[in-house]
């Protein structure tokens, strides 16, 4: 069966059977355990001591906490993926087993938090370098050893780039004469 | 097999006869559990105090100990083999037996252990990709050219390094069909045969 919310593909196997799991909590408390989740996967961290206690109702052991965390995650992150709708997406968890409340619940959730976790999906896309600033210097020679009135303008370029995963900035500097900086601005 | 052993060594080894069983037998325990966690030299010394001879002796005698029981785990030498090369040392045969219950009991872990020592290549870690489409450059305007960009993070151990790749969606239709076929000749008929013998 495709579904939309994992890119009209099959749903993967473990995801059908944690839903089971998830329909052991009550819909209110899911509400706020997907709370917590968006919260972790905008970058912000979980308390997981939280979680816990919204669960230790349900009498769930690490293994399904866990469970339930991991689901969440995929569900939320793999529907601002593909930019699914909240209507459909409430529809396929239906579909997939979950009751109407809870589906309900998850999605009035996603909808409030679907555009900055899209946000910070995006930001969090590969990349490889960032320009983090350009400084620059005109030199003017007046002299040099073999002309004695020389009067040119020398242009010093300071590009630092910031890594994509270290993000250590390292400073590439490099020399350009008034001739062919002009070539540069030109663009053609 | 038989395990030879030098002289110095046997040296070593030679410490464990002036010493009752009790302790040959906390030896033993010692070095199984330097083999497990890297070895602590303040044993050492508390043992050294305890039976009034210098730490050196005792380092010796666990190190031998260890060696012993690190050849006959890595050959998996059976019993009788061990036994043998044990009687060269001319302990008692009540220490032949201690030390033969010690490899027995511990063979399997420490195989396990040496197994993690050999050398490994940088192995999968994680991958992060990107497609593209280069729209125009400075020499040609009104372009249509996809490209797929991949960065592939490598896990070695412990060390983490990234390998950039860049390729156009054909040539990864390609590499994606070749690797395809690897898979796939798991199920040939060869490949069938030896794994179950294997097994």
């Amino acid at each position: 069966m495709r579904f939309r919310f994992c890119g009209d593909l099959d749903c993967p196997d473990w995801v059908l059977a944690e839903i089971s799991t998830l329909a052991k909590i009550s819909s209110v408390k899911l509400k706020l355990i997907c709370g917590q989740v968006l919260k972790d996967l905008q970058g912000e961290g979980i308390d997981y001591e939280k979680i816990l206690k919204l669960t230790s109702d349900a009498k769930f052991e690490s293994g399904d906490v866990k469970a339930t965390i991991a689901v969440l995650s995929f569900i939320l992150s793999s529907a601002a993926k593909h930019s699914v709708g909240s209507d459909s997406l409430s529809s396929e968890l239906q579909q997939l087993g979950l009751p109407k409340e809870h589906a309900t619940g998850l999605c009035r959730s996603y909808e409030e938090k679907q555009s900055p976790l899209q946000d910070s999906l995006r930001t969090r896309s590969l990349r490889l370098n960032h320009l983090d600033s350009v400084s620059w210097r005109v030199d003017q020679t007046l002299s040099s050893s073999e002309l004695q009135q020389v009067n040119e303008p020398l242009v010093h370029l300071k590009f630092t780039v910031r890594d994509g995963d270290r993000g250590v900035t390292e400073p590439f500097a490099m020399t350009v004469s008034a001739e062919k900086f002009r070539v540069l601005l030109a663009g053609e | 097999m038989l395990l030879v052993l030098s002289e110095e060594h046997k040296e070593h080894l030679g410490f464990l006869t002036q010493v009752d069983s009790a302790v040959v037998g906390e030896f033993g325990r010692i070095a199984v559990e330097f083999l497990r966690k890297g070895t602590n030299p303040k044993i050492y010394e508390g043992a050294a105090r305890k039976l009034n001879v210098s730490s050196d002796v005792i380092q010796h005698g666990v190190e031998g100990l260890t060696y012993l029981l690190t050849e006959g785990s890595k050959l998996m030498i059976s019993e009788i083999d061990f036994q043998d090369s044990v009687l060269v040392l001319g302990f008692s045969e009540e220490l032949n037996k201690l030390l033969l219950q010690l490899y027995l009991d511990n063979r399997k872990e420490i195989r396990s252990i040496l197994g993690e020592l050999a050398p490994k290549l940088p192995s999968y870690h994680s991958l992060e990709w990107r497609l593209d489409v280069q729209l125009a450059s400075r020499s040609l305007r009104q372009q249509i050219k996809p490209a797929v960009t991949i960065k592939l993070h490598l896990d070695q151990n412990g060390d983490q390094t990234t390998k950039i790749l860049q390729t156009d969606p054909a040539t990864l239709l390609h590499l994606i069909q070749q690797l395809e076929q690897a898979l796939g000749e798991m199920k040939t008929n060869h490949c069938r045969r030896i794994v179950r013998n294997i097994k």
